[in-house]
């Protein structure tokens, strides 16, 4: 049995079922449970749902502490931005700790942070910033693009004994779609082929899946068979599933909102040319956001940024077609 | 040894002699294998940066012989002392120090990074400040779990200017866990003297803004540091929440092996020599009538057979498996 | 009607009279620009992007502050950064371009009403990142005690900044080198929809957050930040010491903020406002609300300076009708001004 709810009440459903199934998961952050009226607060009570200060190096610091005690916190940072002012506690510490104590300590503890959101927030809140994470020995990173997904890879997110960011797109916040009731989990490092096809593979992620979906619609009407795979984690990467997609099309096209030389495309085309060389019969082509910060104005935002019609030339030129409008 | 650790806890009153003895002892464990440690570093044996604690040992001896194995230590770059007074074995210390399979942590973690889990001992970290906020996370874990275990964290004077300290302070206090913060002032944060570093002499002084009960002991004098220590610890077992103990001290070695220490003043070290704590102790030891000098030097000769045990256990250790990195990145 | 030069020298006596005048035709200019930002949101949907902020409330602990800095001090912000520059003299048309997102904009377009910038006025810009621009100012100070000129600088920010590392950071070292800023914290009690009490471990004590500046041996004073003379006397009395090299001041300025932290934030679809104030809409305060409200800064003054003969009521009809004229002829400017050429950010990525 399934339900519709939105993308962000997805995450929410998947923390909650958790936390009711196991009391050592905790749900932390700024500006949430201020009053007693908090559904999340009034369910758990205050010692295990907390508002905290703004001092992110301290929250994500204090839930690894909580974590190599036994607990499972889940850290709300809101945006993903906020994690780089505690930097050090996200990349050289929980994540390391694993491999140096010879996996005598675990680090089970969840990063809640949105991104992407290119709707006017300028300068220093619409990153796309996972690239940096996924390199990162010892942490995962989960990135859905649907309200399923979303519920199931929290479900995997809390119970991972490794720490794990969890970058949800705002855009698709208020995105609806079927979540199935109760326990859900998505493995990690699984991707999911959401379109079949048979010309051409393009890799997306996030909010750019939907880009991806609307250019095969319109790239099936002038006959083009596109598969539109998400690899829903990129840490672990599922490079299989890719290698197989690309060895019956030949073609890849890897779209991404993060800059160019901190895309998770980047590595996806890396591994692609290094692992399925032969498959190719034309250059992989990668579709991400220009090298820029983005502006406020919203021509100069879009202008920077994948979307569907990009896609659609970037299929084109790949496959060697004229150049289609998009 | 080892062992006896948090059954030596004491509160208040004059320290027995047993206390007293096994505080010598485990100066002096610290004390024989940091000193044994430096030409096994200056000959490559031990590898990586190694941080010495000699001249510090009363504070590491004061707190953890009076911690039981339930009661989490977080240590920082300078770490061997509170390990070993934590009950971490000393062959395995060292094996994990020459990066050797029999160490605490297989080798892979080394001099900066040794965690004993069955001790307690939940690790030493690299980064200056970044084991604060573990700390009240831990504890704020105990008043969950409602046994109120204390989590005690050891940091420099150099980490309480970093703004970790003050976002986990601010935290411990307004939710008064049971966190006690053990600042080791020695007077430097690598070559820098403290004056270059603030205007605030005291650590303690610090802690008293943000409502957290604050202290300065002289952290030479091992007596003094576990009067001091077990007072707080009674405190903060009681649930009386967040503290922090001060222990100004002097690292008589330089801040890793090798340094030339040009910075530091050649009669600050002389005067600070008569300061040694194991002296101060072995000669309040001959006056309280707990031990004479014979017995003593019968301690030294002890802990300096239980290194070269360490040194042979060590060396005859081989190095890990080359593909446990792979199998360690993720918990499984 | 960014009259005269907004400084004073640094002097430390009373404002004269027309300096009163002056103050609240700021103030009323803060205000009056605000409101339009706000009401933006329903005139005309869409035209505001992202996330806004607005002062109201702050305006007296605003002006009082920049009416204490001497030509070449240099201030810093966080995003609630609209009233300084409008106090600065920076054209208001212009900055309603900003977050109208046009190419006219006081930044082109690429910042938007969290990033205003203007340099030429010592505006060095708004932060959208909660206290990483304090340890900006301690740079930017340091530079003017190595330029030995005199200037200072003056870093705002709010009550939950100072739970940040870099606020423990930038005093710890602001004080050892006794650098010439004055931080002033705008404590208006709340960061977003958490009470100071739930996250400051002083605010649940029942202290003034200005004990803080005790654990970096410094001066902390708190004043009434609604009252911009008593603001004014006590930066000018910072801005001194920092210029005598006797090193930064802790202000902790308490103000209201009369709306909600910021505009709803929504994806797109979604229209977007001003919601209650969380003291309303989260706390059930309407009590605590309605009184700040009486309070109202803005209002206060015009009274007192009516009052005291310093101002004539008539005068004060005239002063605000000006007022309004400037801002609707700065809404206009920004609706009639073109969006900025898609590519025109790229030039700006590198110097
Ligand atoms: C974040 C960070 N910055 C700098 C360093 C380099 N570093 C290692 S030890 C040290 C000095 C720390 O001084 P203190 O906290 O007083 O401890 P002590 O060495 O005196 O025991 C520094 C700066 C580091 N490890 N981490
Ligand atoms: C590092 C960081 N964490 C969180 C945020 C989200 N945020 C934006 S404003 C704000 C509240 C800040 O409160 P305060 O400092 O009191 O300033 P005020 O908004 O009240 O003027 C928060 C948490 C941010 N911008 N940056
Ligand atoms: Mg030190
Ligand atoms: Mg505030």
């Amino acid at each position: 049995m399934a339900h519709v709810i939105p993308y962000i009440a997805a995450i929410q459903e998947a923390i909650r079922e958790e936390m009711e199934r196991d009391e050592r998961v905790l749900y932390f952050g700024q500006n949430m449970a201020t009053s007693p009226d908090d559904p999340f607060l009034k369910q758990f009570g205050p010692a295990r749902v907390r508002v905290t200060p703004i001092s992110e190096t301290a929250e994500i610091g204090m839930a690894t502490g909580a974590a190599m005690a036994g607990f499972r916190p889940v850290v709300e940072l809101y945006m993903a931005e906020f994690l780089l002012v505690a930097a050090d506690q996200v990349v050289n510490e929980g994540s390391r700790f694993h491999f140096m104590s010879k996996g005598a300590v675990t680090v089970p503890m969840v990063l809640v942070a949105g991104y992407g959101f290119t709707y006017g927030w300028a300068g220093q809140h619409t990153g796309s910033i996972y690239g940096m994470f996924m390199g990162v020995p010892g942490l995962r990173v989960a990135m859905p693009s649907t309200p399923a997904d979303a519920k199931g890879l929290m479900t995997t997110a809390i119970r991972d004994d490794n720490p794990v960011l969890f970058f949800h797109h705002y855009l698709l916040a208020l995105t609806e779609g079927e979540v199935p009731d109760g326990e859900y989990a998505v493995p990690f490092g699984v991707a999911d082929v959401k379109r079949s096809g048979s010309d051409v593979t393009v890799v997306a992620t996030g909010n750019t899946v939907h880009s991806a979906l609307a250019a095969a619609e319109t790239l099936a009407e002038r006959g083009v068979s596109a598969e539109v795979i998400d690899p829903r984690t990129i840490a672990p990467l599922d490079v299989d599933t890719i290698l197989g997609s690309v060895a019956r099309t030949g073609h890849l096209v890897v779209v991404d909102q993060a800059t160019r030389h901190a895309s998770a495309a980047a590595v996806i085309a890396a591994e692609v040319a290094q692992k399925g060389f032969s498959s190719l019969q034309a250059p992989i082509s990668l579709v991400t956001a220009l090298d820029s910060s983005i502006a406020y104005a919203e021509p100069v935002e879009s202008f920077v940024l994948p979307d569907e019609h990009k896609i659609v030339a970037a299929v084109g030129e790949t496959l060697g077609l004229a150049p289609l409008p998009g | 040894m080892a062992g006896e650790n948090g059954a030596l806890r004491q509160g208040g009153g004059t320290l027995d002699a047993n206390v007293a003895r096994h505080l010598l002892v485990t100066m002096w464990r610290i004390r024989a294998f940091e000193e044994r440690l430096e030409p096994l570093k200056r000959s490559s044996t031990v590898h990586g940066l190694t941080h010495l604690s000699i001249g510090q040992e009363a504070v590491a001896a004061g707190v953890c012989t009076q911690l039981g194995n339930d009661e989490i230590v977080y240590s920082n770059h300078r770490a061997h002392g509170h390990a070993l007074a934590k009950g971490v074995d000393m062959g395995r210390l060292l094996a994990e120090l020459m990066g050797r399979a029999d160490g605490c942590c297989r080798g892979l973690g080394g001099s900066m990074h040794v965690v004993d889990v069955a001790h307690g001992f939940f690790g030493a970290t690299g980064v200056v400040g970044g084991n604060l906020p573990f700390a009240v996370g831990a504890a704020f874990a105990s008043r969950l779990r409602g046994d109120s275990a204390v989590v005690v964290v050891f940091f420099g004077d150099g980490a309480a200017q970093a703004g970790i300290f003050a976002e986990s302070v601010n935290l411990a206090s307004l939710w008064q866990v049971p966190v006690v913060f053990v600042c080791e002032n020695n007077g430097f944060a690598e070559f820098t003297p403290r004056s270059a570093h603030t205007r605030v002499e005291r650590v303690s002084d610090l802690a008293a803004p943000f409502h957290v009960t604050a202290a300065t002991v002289d952290g030479n004098d091992v007596v003094e540091v576990h009067r001091a220590f077990g007072e707080v610890l009674a405190s903060a077992s009681a649930g009386k929440g967040p503290f922090l103990l001060e222990c100004l001290t002097h690292r008589r070695s330089g801040h890793y092996v090798g340094d030339p220490g040009g910075y530091r003043v050649a009669s600050d070290d002389e005067s600070w020599r008569d300061k040694d704590p194991i002296g101060r102790l072995v000669r309040r030891g001959a006056t309280e009538g707990w031990f004479g000098e014979d017995a003593a030097r019968a301690i030294e000769a002890a802990a300096r057979d239980e290194v070269e045990a360490a040194v042979a256990f060590a060396s005859a250790s081989p190095f890990p498996d080359l593909t446990l990195p792979a199998d360690l990145t993720y918990a499984r | 009607m960014a009259t005269g030069y907004p400084t004073d020298d640094g002097a430390l006596e009373a404002p004269a009279p027309e300096r009163l005048v002056w103050m609240y035709t700021q103030m009323y200019r803060i205000r009056e620009f605000e409101e339009r930002v706000k009401s933006t949101f329903t005139a005309h949907p869409g035209v505001i992007r992202g996330h806004t902020h607005l002062a109201d409330g702050a305006e007296g602990s605003i002006v009082g502050s920049i009416a204490a800095l001497a030509p070449g001090d240099q201030i810093l912000t966080s995003y609630r950064c609209h009233g300084y520059p409008i106090a600065l003299g920076t054209d208001t048309k212009a900055m309603m371009a900003e977050i109208y997102g046009r190419s006219t904009g006081l930044c082109g377009g690429l910042g938007g009403s969290m990033h205003l910038f203007d340099p030429a006025r010592g505006f060095l810009g708004g932060s959208g990142i909660v206290a990483q621009h304090l340890p900006h100012a301690a740079g930017a100070a340091w530079a003017a005690q190595i330029r030995g000129a005199g200037q200072a600088v003056v870093c705002f920010f709010g009550d939950g900044a100072s739970k940040q590392g870099a606020f423990h950071e930038s005093l710890n070292i602001a004080s050892l080198w006794k650098l010439p800023v004055v931080y002033v914290m705008e404590n208006n009690h709340y960061q977003a929809s958490t009470r100071s009490d739930q996250e400051d471990a002083n605010a649940a004590a029942g202290e003034p957050l200005a004990v803080k500046a005790t654990a970096y041996s410094m001066v902390g004073i708190t004043v009434d930040g609604t009252d911009p003379v008593a603001v004014h006397a006590t930066v000018a009395a910072a801005l001194a010491r920092a210029r005598a090299g006797e090193g930064p001041t802790l202000v902790e300025s308490l103000v209201y903020r009369l709306s909600a932290h910021g505009n709803l934030i929504a994806p797109p679809g979604v229209p977007l406002h001003y919601p209650e104030h969380e003291a309303v809409a989260i706390f059930g305060n309407q009590a605590e609300y309605e009184a700040a409200l009486r309070g109202d800064p803005v209002p206060r003054f015009r009274h007192r300076l009516v009052t005291d003969g310093v101002l004539d009521a008539l005068d004060a009809d005239a002063l605000e009708a000006t007022v309004r004229e400037e801002i609707d002829e700065a809404e206009r400017f920004a609706l009639e001004s073109p969006l900025p050429a898609p590519d025109s950010g790229l030039a700006y990525v590198y110097a």
